[in-house]
């Protein structure tokens, strides 16, 4: 990895859409060299198939996945870490892709909604529960909630309902299918639950 | 029974492989972003673009654009096609915060994003009006305004006077502020050109405005523009017409020679589309001892903008949920500085029917009677407005099951007396909604293939209602065939002339066009009207691959022809008054808040609705319409409002983060029931609305179960935590 990264990784004003460059016009003469062609490269996994690209240091996880690498079940609904439709999980912990500089994860493993299936399609038992419970209606919220849903539970936060509820609630769903998802996520966690007391 | 019981979508909404408009990529995609106003209103003096031009990749930097290459779309309520009239970049003058100045096109985002912020103006900044008691505002009488017959005043008997003289009177003034949508799709798409077709991919629910509205801004014959849009992720009235982006991509990309990307920054969403307008209401209503409403006056003063009327429609609903012999409306209009405000889910009729309930529960303590029976007792028999039937109306039994369901019985009555050991607040309020029941002309193609598959082309847009399910199920149920042999089109202006699905008019209108072209396929198919259908082999024994048949619906009174405004891509509905009949969706809800003893948060543990929506055309997805609504009626009694600065214009919480939609931890218990009785006059399916009539009335519940808890009236929305300490 080149060291050429203009600000350090987890700043919450690296948004694509103005954070990061009224920031940096706000430092006067770095406006000249924004645009230069700093590029970083970078290799991790996205579902297990390993990228290597030369990447922007500004452009985040979220425009990498749908843009560069035709990703685009992982959803943009605001760009600012506030709505968590671009859920995913690095290293199998949940974050939000637009606040994630793609360079940052670097030697990371990245999954995506697309990788949550098995590879001959069949769905995670969570995929089936959203379905089962009717837990969405546009659908785009979806993948990030079915993300969060999977973290919820490997982290061990889906006890009771008001733990799921509060859990959850870093992803937003406007047509609020909030209970459907409560369902989805509680049924699955009591399934891996006794799967594990089967064990 | 052959018809799905879940979403037929959901499979490819879990898996994230439903595309919507921005989910196409090309690697020759450019992409685009608009820099806007930072002044609320007055002119453009200067414009600086160097520096955003000198950003390596820029390909454009468009801040002018000349009136004959692009026009107004007009005002989807006034015969056109945009949310409004102002086409922004076609001069230096500024109507709002947040207009668009200039429209930058890169190579990335990065670099288009950059640009835009690079920027500068100068601008003669005048002063604004914000609001509606901004000294600046300019009121206007609606029906004097606008004189067209579905927007004068509604008045029956004379209410003033009828009022005076009631025993029982309760006047109050209700307020109800800005509010934005805030679907988690952003606004746009892909623009860009095949040859000399214009091809746009992008979520919304009015393709056919797209198409009408782009080919009146381009000067183009509209068979040479196709709009894309089989998936809209959530709409609620902002993407009910043509947004002013459009326009501007499709020169650019006409002139780049390449496919334009744009996805609009979520703060300027808040600025560049609809929102719902603030609205002032004042109700009066009169009552005799036993609790029989005598009169009722309500007043409505709507924000509008400068440059277009956005028409208030409040008392339709009003002047029916009761029996009241002697009613009298009044709508004005107040123009300010902001975009034009439109549609946002149960536009009218979730602030009017929070006023309006409100008032008849304070009727109901008035009298110390029971909120629920004394909604009972006044009951109308007819449309009192027109004095004809209604289609169907199952208010009653609404509420009466709603009561059962909810334990309405274990209530007592005086505010403050319900409480948890731990002082906890508890309240239980109900309320009654309305909407109209409209219909719009629709056209329905069906393909019957020797392959035993029917594929269904319609008007109709898929925003997550769930209107893909219950074409679905009609097919499936009417030819006993799978599910998955459907396949459905809708939101495609190649398959149908894709009316503006708003107004909870959309499975209604698809399903009547469906069912009519059904008839036509079992004709030209040769099987009976009824009986369960081998398509396979009946298409075999045409000797064809493929039987195609081809319907065209309207709604009751109107007449064929009407169906030409709507391939023009224009507002073509009917209701709710139609020839004969009257015809509106009725819901009775029941929330319990709890209101905790020392951080006084509001909660909203549990919710009961029951509705009346004729037949239920599709169950699964017609609960989580239903759940859906509550969560939108406890985000508009308890969370949501877009705040506004006096002094700058736009909307300060412009940002998911703080303008407060719901979250999954705001959301308790939600019941669900359904009269589901199909309604026999409106269309031969059965089918009212649902999605809007679900909002209508929560609000008004919560308030009224806060009352309850607290014996504190607020007249005000959202209630806040301030606001009940």
């Amino acid at each position: 990895m080149t060291a050429i990264v203009r600000r350090s990784g987890g700043n919450p004003t690296n948004a694509p859409d103005g954070g990061l460059c009224l920031a940096l016009s706000d430092m006067g003469s770095s406006e000249a060299t924004l645009s230069s062609a700093i590029r970083t490269e970078t290799t991790f996994t996205v579902n297990g198939r390993r990228v290597q690209m030369e990447l922007d240091p500004r452009e985040s996880l979220l425009d990498v996945l749908r843009e560069r690498l035709g990703l685009t079940g992982t959803k943009k609904g605001c760009d600012h870490g506030q709505c968590g439709a671009c859920t995913v999980h690095l290293d199998g912990r949940r974050i939000v892709s637009c606040l994630t500089p793609a360079v940052q994860v670097n030697g990371q493993a990245v999954t995506t909604i697309e990788g949550v299936a098995a590879p001959d399609g069949t769905l995670h038992p969570l995929q089936e529960a959203f379905i089962d419970n009717d837990a969405l209606q546009c659908g785009y919220c979806t993948p990030g909630q079915v993300m969060s849903g999977l973290a919820c539970i490997a982290e061990g936060h889906a006890g009771d309902d008001d733990e799921i509820r509060e859990y959850l609630s870093g992803n937003l769903c406007r047509c609020g299918a909030y209970a459907g998802i409560l369902a989805a996520v509680r049924e699955t966690a009591r399934r891996t639950d006794s799967r594990v007391g089967e064990g | 029974m052959n018809a799905p019981t879940r979403r037929v979508d959901a499979h490819d909404k879990v898996t994230g492989t439903v595309r919507y408009g921005a989910d196409l990529t090309s690697p020759n995609l450019a992409h685009a972003v608009f820099a806007v106003s930072t002044v609320g209103k007055g002119r453009v003096v200067n414009i600086d673009t160097a520096a955003a031009e000198a950003v390596p990749g820029v390909l454009m930097v468009l801040t002018r654009v000349d009136a004959s290459e692009l026009g107004s779309p007009g005002f989807v309520m006034g015969g056109g096609y945009g949310f409004q009239s102002l086409q922004p970049l076609l001069d230096d003058r500024i109507a709002y915060r947040g207009q668009p100045i200039a429209l930058v096109v890169a190579d990335t985002l990065i670099a288009a994003t950059e640009a835009a912020n690079l920027v500068r103006a100068d601008y003669e900044v005048e002063p604004i009006a914000v609001g509606l008691d901004a000294e600046a505002a300019e009121t206007l009488v609606q029906q004097e305004a606008i004189p067209l017959p579905f927007l004068a005043d509604i008045v029956m008997g004379d209410a003033d006077a009828a009022f005076a003289e009631s025993p029982v009177r309760i006047e109050a003034t209700y307020d109800l502020p800005q509010q934005h949508q805030v679907p988690m799709e952003l606004i746009g798409g892909v623009v860009g050109w095949r040859g000399e077709t214009l091809v746009v991919h992008e979520g919304t629910q009015n393709a056919g405005a797209l198409r009408g509205g782009l080919a009146r801004q381009l000067g183009l014959d509209p068979a040479r523009i196709e709009i894309i849009s089989p998936y809209t992720g959530g709409g609620f009235g902002q993407k009910n017409s043509l947004q002013p982006h459009v326009g501007p991509l499709a020169l650019a990309a006409r002139r780049l020679g390449r496919p334009i990307k744009f996805v609009m920054p979520r703060t300027q969403t808040f600025h560049q589309a609809s929102f719902r307008p603030a609205s002032r209401h004042r109700v009066r209503l009169g009552a005799d001892e036993t609790g029989r409403l005598l009169a009722a006056v309500h007043e409505v003063d709507q924000q509008t903008s400068r440059h277009d009327l956005f028409p208030a429609i409040y008392t339709e609903i009003t002047s029916r949920l009761y029996g009241i012999e002697h009613f009298r409306g009044r709508q004005r209009l107040i123009r300010t500085d902001v975009q034009t405000p439109g549609f946002m889910r149960a536009p009218f009729e979730h602030p009017a029917a929070f006023a309006f309930e409100s008032a008849v529960d304070e009727v109901a303590y008035a009298l110390g009677q029971d909120p629920v029976a004394l909604r009972l007792a006044n009951d109308a028999d007819v449309d009192p407005v027109t004095g004809q039937p209604f289609s169907s109306r199952h208010l009653a039994e609404c509420l009466r099951r709603g009561a059962d369901m909810f334990g309405w019985a274990g209530r007592t009555p005086e505010p403050g007396s319900m409480r948890g050991a731990d002082g906890t607040q508890v309240g239980w309020g109900v309320a009654s909604g309305a909407y109209p029941a409209s219909v719009a002309p629709a056209v329905a193609r069906l393909s019957a293939a020797a392959d035993g598959k029917v594929t269904v082309g319609v008007d109709g847009h898929e925003m997550g209602q769930g209107i893909r399910t219950a074409i679905v199920r009609l097919v499936s149920e009417d030819l006993s065939i799978a599910a998955e042999d459907v396949i459905v089109y809708v939101g495609d202006t190649r398959v149908a002339p894709q009316h503006l699905t708003a107004g909870s008019w959309g499975t209604a209108t698809a399903l009547q066009a469906v069912h009519a072209a059904l008839r036509d396929l079992r004709k030209r198919l040769d099987v009976a009207d009824s009986d369960p259908v081998d398509v396979e082999a009946a298409v075999a024994a045409t000797g064809q691959a493929a039987v195609d048949v081809e319907a065209t619906t309207v709604a009751p009174g109107q007449p064929p022809e009407i169906i030409e405004q709507s391939r023009a891509g224009l507002v073509a509905f009917a209701g709710p008054v139609y020839p004969g009949f009257t015809a509106f969706s009725f819901i009775a809800h029941f929330a319990e808040v709890r209101i905790e003893p020392t951080t006084r948060r509001i909660r909203v543990p549990r919710v009961v609705s029951v509705v009346d929506c004729g037949r239920v055309a599709s169950p699964v997805t017609a609960v989580s319409q239903v759940r859906g609504a509550v969560v939108w009626g406890i985000g508009g009694a308890l969370r949501e409002r877009s705040e506004v600065d006096p002094r700058y214009g736009g909307f300060a919480n412009a940002t998911m983060e703080e303008y407060p939609i719901p979250v999954n931890a705001d959301i308790g218990e939600v019941e669900v029931g359904f009269v589901d009785e199909p309604d026999p006059l409106l269309n031969p399916v059965g089918v009212k609305g649902l999605g809007e009539v679900s909002m209508v009335g929560v609000a008004a519940a919560i308030a009224n179960a806060v009352f309850h808890a607290t014996g504190r009236r607020h007249r005000r929305l959202p209630i806040r935590i301030e606001d009940v300490l």
